[in-house]
């Protein structure tokens, strides 16, 4: 049998090339995928394994607290020093200028370090610091300087304790800020007493790391002993015998584990396990890439088999079994899947390749090693699934090959076709799926809209659920209702030219296949379109949340009662991307219960400027506008400033109030023009504005916000998202493609009389080729018509699922990626015709005349 | 859109210029050792409104004549004359130009296209040729092959003889200077091949068509008004109003011809054979 189906292979090899491609395609998005997952986690244990230094042993957390680890551990023989790995964050200021800083406890020798000293030397003492030199750099100061450190204490924490032990350690700490109930800010002078850099890039995820000794990271964090701080590693080093060190340890630390440096790397990087969910997230973009594949294979495999009808039946009459009959296909499908599933681990593993390559030379810095290591699973792994997936796929068709009948043998070959009529269980089961799915999506709409949901997550769930149901039901279906939208919009198109119609008609005559050929591409673009919906509406509907709580794109902010620089003021309005500046003044104001915030002075007349069209009405109507969280949702409160008065006002969910200026004369607030309110043209780089704002202000006691920067980063990271998500779903709609031009050249195949008798009776090759390309655009554009559809249904649905609760839910149409999408379809269906259509093309019209 | 020549009026059968033309016409197919020579120097004239047929055993040359006088394939060498046009120089377009608006096709597999139905069929060449149908001359043709009831069918409801008709119809839609009909009853039962057969013998006698049919039935070739007889890539005979019986008589001849026994060739003509074709 074996030779017999690698002859059968060999005859049909066109054909199984297409759908080997398809194949391909997925299993090397799957080998791309385990082995991107392998380098994170590669990165990740490498990182763990330097940040322990050179330590001979680690104690990872125990319940033990730290210091008694640490002075158990200092006391048994041979261990020559032991450190606790604290990790900790720290702000510095300098001048205007501050950083964030990852820092990481001083080591008391060096080979329990991490960061190698390249000035000064290590801290020694509370109020000293060693950092980067890239954030010495930001912060404009060297090594001697002396810092600003600010940290933040939470009530439930000892306070008062806290403040005196840092006094007790550092007399220049414990500066208390005016507080409120909730947080104590706490400022102190500490002294940059080296600048560290990181090699063995242990850190750089955090982007870097400074030291600082346990008691300052300990300070800095809100915590008052490092026994408190949480759980923490103990490095360890050993002189001597490594093994009896261990023992001993682990003895005297009742048992605790102790680990050696790989261990505890590699324990690390398992509870870490960060890439594993990316990873986890990309493999369920490859399987919508693997599930589309195989309905390419079974498309394939179906018209192979109809096509051996003849031949099927041939060896039925000399002898074979039923059983060695659907052995033959299925083996087939077999050696297709390792063929092509070995070919996609080699095109996935120098896909990842290329990658690293390209990365390791752009991206300083990240830790990535410069080969990729095939690991025994991840080249298993992507041929098993191509090989289940093909065998899978082409249980169907295998079944039908059973179905020959000896007798076929004997009959005039004519058009063979797979006729499998779509049978009452699939449109029974088709309709329970699509019905109910839809019924449950909507439910999931209805739930979160009410907003009566138990939990938050349980309107996302049902609605998940069910438009998967639903979409699992349509695709179940497709052949029953694919082939009359493929009529329908075969109508229109057939009424432009004899070629057209002949195409039109064509893709009707095996509905089945056209559909199955759709639906593959139906699937990408369902997927793309509803990503891209969701985002547009995501960024629709946050576009009003953003526009109530930031009115204003851009502030310039003052001192209250002193008039800002002429010269600066002009200089803003005449800023390209500044649309409108409206003068304003700032001012502190108070609740009669004490609460403060910060004024903003608007004349109705230049409401304009905000966002906000509720709050711009409010101020018409004399009203002023005021945060939620600080009025409640009170229309008329008492507010003090250098006078107090009652006013009537709106609240909404900015941060500032608004007042009218009467409500500011009222007040007593000086009218000095203080702030600026600025409203951007719409498309001006938000950031750039923002910066251009601050060169010519250009003084440091003017503050300017821009909440348009802020909004626009928050909307580019959906794009990128988006972008990144389109692009492994791309990788669907290309095999889909594929399916097509597989189709394409299927049907040529199958139609060599019959595209001979038409240049017979006077279809030139020109034409012949027009109604190939017509065929191709028609099943590629109905996919992602159906596909445009579907996605925009389910993509409003999730925004409609996901946005309800929080703000009112705009549903939009994302017409560029539909139009995109539309476009690269019919493209792509012409392009995936140009192969098929020259085969055709050549066919001598005398084939016409031959008996085949 | 009438403006493509026609056939001469049916009247005219006798003017100077034949529906058809063939000279030294030569067909190898395959080179050195391996070549075949399937037609060899064959000059014949094919009469306007006449029905002639094509008659030899296998393998000798009678589908390769048809192919190239009908523009389907190229010659080696010689020339093929469509009326006054010569075709074996022309291009793919222009060929196709010219199958499309001066030659219909009968095929012995009747090639419909399943996905039209019949009367789509009979018009596709008009369709392609972006022309208008002449409802008249449609009208005539449907009613002349008995097709009225199935107009609006498709193949596959259509039996073998009526697809066969549909074929003859989309043949002679465009009013074609030549009809080329290969095997058109091979398909067929006796019955239906018998009407496919008056069909075409009516189309030449009463619509002033000419048809050029290629046959190994020689009850088939007794429909014709001519029967050429080819053997080994020549001309072995030419039968004028032929019957079954003269035209079996032909065929025996050729039997004769072929055997090993060292017959000059052409020598012994059992029937009156003018060679060549030349009149």
């Amino acid at each position: 049998m074996l030779r017999l189906t690698l002859a059968q292979m060999r005859r049909s090899l066109g054909r199984l090339v297409a759908a080997g491609i398809a194949i391909l395609l997925g299993s090397a998005f799957v080998t791309a995928t385990l082995t991107a997952g392998d380098v994170i986690t590669r990165g990740g244990y490498d990182a763990m394994t330097a940040a322990y230094g050179t330590a001979d042993l680690i104690v990872p957390p125990a319940d033990a607290p730290v210091s008694e680890v640490l002075a158990t551990a200092r006391a048994v023989p041979g261990v020559t020093a032991a450190d606790p790995l604290l990790m900790g964050w720290g702000t510095f200021e300098s001048g205007r200028r501050a950083v964030n800083e990852t820092l990481v406890s001083a080591p008391s020798t060096p080979s329990l370090g991490s960061l190698e000293v390249v000035e000064g030397r290590v801290p020694t003492s509370a109020t000293e610091v060693a950092l980067p030199p890239a954030s010495a750099e930001r912060l404009g100061v060297g090594v001697g300087d002396t810092l600003q450190a600010r940290w933040y204490v939470w009530p439930e924490e000892p306070v008062e304790q806290a403040t005196a032990e840092a006094a007790d350690e550092d007399a220049e700490a414990g500066d208390a800020a005016p507080a409120d109930d909730d947080v104590q800010e706490l400022t102190g002078d500490v002294v940059l007493v080296g600048l560290v850099e990181d090699p063995n890039n242990a850190w750089s995820r955090y982007g870097g790391a400074g030291l600082a000794t346990v008691e300052a990271i300990t300070l800095w964090s809100g915590a008052t002993d490092p026994d408190d701080f949480g759980s923490s590693n103990v490095l360890v080093e050993v002189d001597g015998d490594v093994e009896t060190v261990r023992a001993a340890l682990t003895q005297e630390l009742a048992g605790a584990d102790v680990l050696t440096r790989d261990e505890a790397a590699a324990r690390a990087v398992e509870q870490w396990g960060g890439g594993n969910v990316i990873v986890m997230v990309v493999l369920g973009f490859a399987a919508v890439a693997m599930l589309v594949a195989a309905l390419v294979i079974a498309n394939t495999f179906q018209v192979i088999v109809a096509q051996r009808t003849r031949m099927l039946a041939l060896l039925r009459c000399v002898g074979a079994r039923r059983g060695q009959l659907r052995t033959a296909v299925l083996l087939e499908a077999g050696i297709l899947g390792v063929v092509s599933g070995v070919a996609g681990v080699v095109t996935g593993l120098a896909l990842a390749q290329g990658a690293l390559s390209v990365l390791s030379r752009t991206q300083d810095g990240v830790p990535l090693p410069t080969t990729v290591t095939p690991t025994f699973g991840n080249v298993l792994v992507p041929v098993l699934v191509a090989v289940l997936v093909t065998v899978g796929a082409a249980l169907v068709p295998a079944r039908a090959a059973t179905r020959v009948s000896p007798v076929a043998a004997l009959r005039p070959a004519d058009a063979p076709s797979v006729r499998a009529r779509p049978g009452r269980v699939r449109l029974v089961l088709s309709l329970l799926l699509t019905v109910g799915g839809f019924v449950a999506l909507a439910g999931g709409v209805a739930l979160a809209r009410a907003g009566i949901a138990v939990d938050a997550m349980l309107p996302l769930a049902i609605g998940v659920l069910g438009g998967g149901t639903s979409f699992v039901g349509l695709l179940v279906g497709s052949p029953l209702w694919v082939p009359k939208v493929v009529s329908a919009l075969g109508r229109p198109v057939a009424a432009l030219s004899t070629s057209a119609r002949l195409a039109a008609a064509n893709t009707l005559r095996n509905p089945r296949r056209t559909s199955a050929t759709s639906t593959a591409l139906v699937i990408g673009v369902t997927l793309v379109v509803m990503m891209s919906t969701g985002a547009v509406s995501a960024q629709q509907s946050l576009a009003t949340e953003f526009d109530e709580r930031g009115p204003v794109d851009l502030l310039v902010l003052g001192t209250p009662g002193e008039a800002l620089d002429a010269a600066g003021r002009d200089g803003v309005a005449t800023l390209d991307g500044v649309e409108t500046v409206a003068v304003s003044s700032v001012a502190d104001v108070e609740t009669a219960d004490g609460r403060a915030t910060e004024v903003l002075v608007l004349d109705a007349a230049d409401a304009g400027v905000l966002r906000d069209d509720t709050a711009a009405e409010a101020l018409a109507d004399g009203r002023s506008v005021v945060p939620r969280w600080w009025s409640g949702d009170v229309v008329r409160m008492e507010l003090q400033a250098a006078d107090t008065a009652v006013l009537d006002v709106l609240a909404r969910g900015g941060d500032r109030a608004l007042l009218t200026p009467q409500a500011a004369q009222s007040l007593g607030i000086d009218e000095a023009p203080s702030a600026l309110l600025v409203r951007l043209t719409p498309g001006a780089d938000a950031r750039t504005v923002l910066g251009d704002v601050r060169d010519v202000v250009g003084d440091d006691s003017v503050r300017v916000e821009s909440a348009a920067a802020e909004r626009q980063s928050d909307e580019q990271i959906i794009d990128v998202v988006l972008a990144i998500v389109i692009g492994l779903l791309g990788v669907a709609v290309m095999i889909a493609l594929i399916g097509v031009a597989n189709t394409l050249s299927l049907s040529v195949i199958e139609r060599r009389r019959e595209s001979a008798t038409l240049r017979a009776v006077g279809l030139s090759r020109r034409g012949l080729r027009w109604m190939l390309a017509t065929e191709g655009m028609l099943i590629a554009g109905v996919g992602a018509l159906i596909g445009a559809v579907l996605g925009l249904v389910y993509g409003w649905a999730g925004a409609a699922t996901v946005f309800g609760p929080v703000s009112e839910v705009r549903l939009s149409v994302p017409w560029v990626q539909l139009g995109g999408v539309l476009l690269v379809a019919l493209v792509a269906g012409f392009v995936a015709s140009v192969l098929p259509a020259r085969a055709a093309a050549r066919t001598p019209p005398v084939a016409a005349l031959g008996v085949d | 859109m009438h403006t493509s020549p026609r056939p001469a009026d049916p009247t005219a059968v006798d003017a100077a210029a034949p529906a058809s033309r063939a000279r030294a016409l030569t067909k190898v197919y395959g080179t050195g050792a391996a070549a075949v020579r399937a037609l060899d120097a064959v000059d014949v004239d094919f009469a306007s409104g006449a029905f002639t047929a094509i008659m030899g055993p296998s393998g000798s040359g009678k589908s390769t004549l048809m192919h190239l006088l009908a523009g389907l394939d190229d010659a080696t060498s010689g020339t093929v004359h469509l009326g006054t046009t010569e075709i074996t120089s022309l291009g793919d377009d222009a060929l196709t130009r010219l199958r499309r608006d001066r030659i219909g096709f009968v095929f012995q597999s009747f090639n419909l296209l399943p996905m039209l139905t019949a009367e789509q069929n009979v018009l596709l060449p008009l369709d392609l040729a972006g022309r208008a149908p002449d409802r008249a001359w449609l009208d005539t043709l449907v009613a002349t092959l008995g097709l009225q009831a199935r107009m609006t069918h498709r193949p596959s409801e259509l039996s073998g003889g009526q697809q066969q008709r549909v074929a003859i119809a989309r043949a002679l839609i465009a009013q074609p200077e030549v009809v080329f009909a290969d095997e058109p009853t091979g398909n067929l039962d006796s019955r239906s091949g018998a009407e496919v057969l008056s069909f075409l013998r009516r189309s030449v006698r009463e619509l002033g068509r000419t048809v050029i049919m290629v046959t190994h039935d020689p009850t088939a070739a007794a429909y014709a008004d001519r029967v050429l007889l080819l053997a080994d890539g020549r001309i072995a005979g030419d039968i004028a109003d032929p019957s079954p019986e003269s035209v079996l008589a032909g065929l025996e001849g050729l039997r004769v011809l072929e055997a090993p026994a060292g017959t000059p060739t052409g020598a012994t003509p059992v029937v009156d054979v003018t060679a060549g074709g030349r009149r």
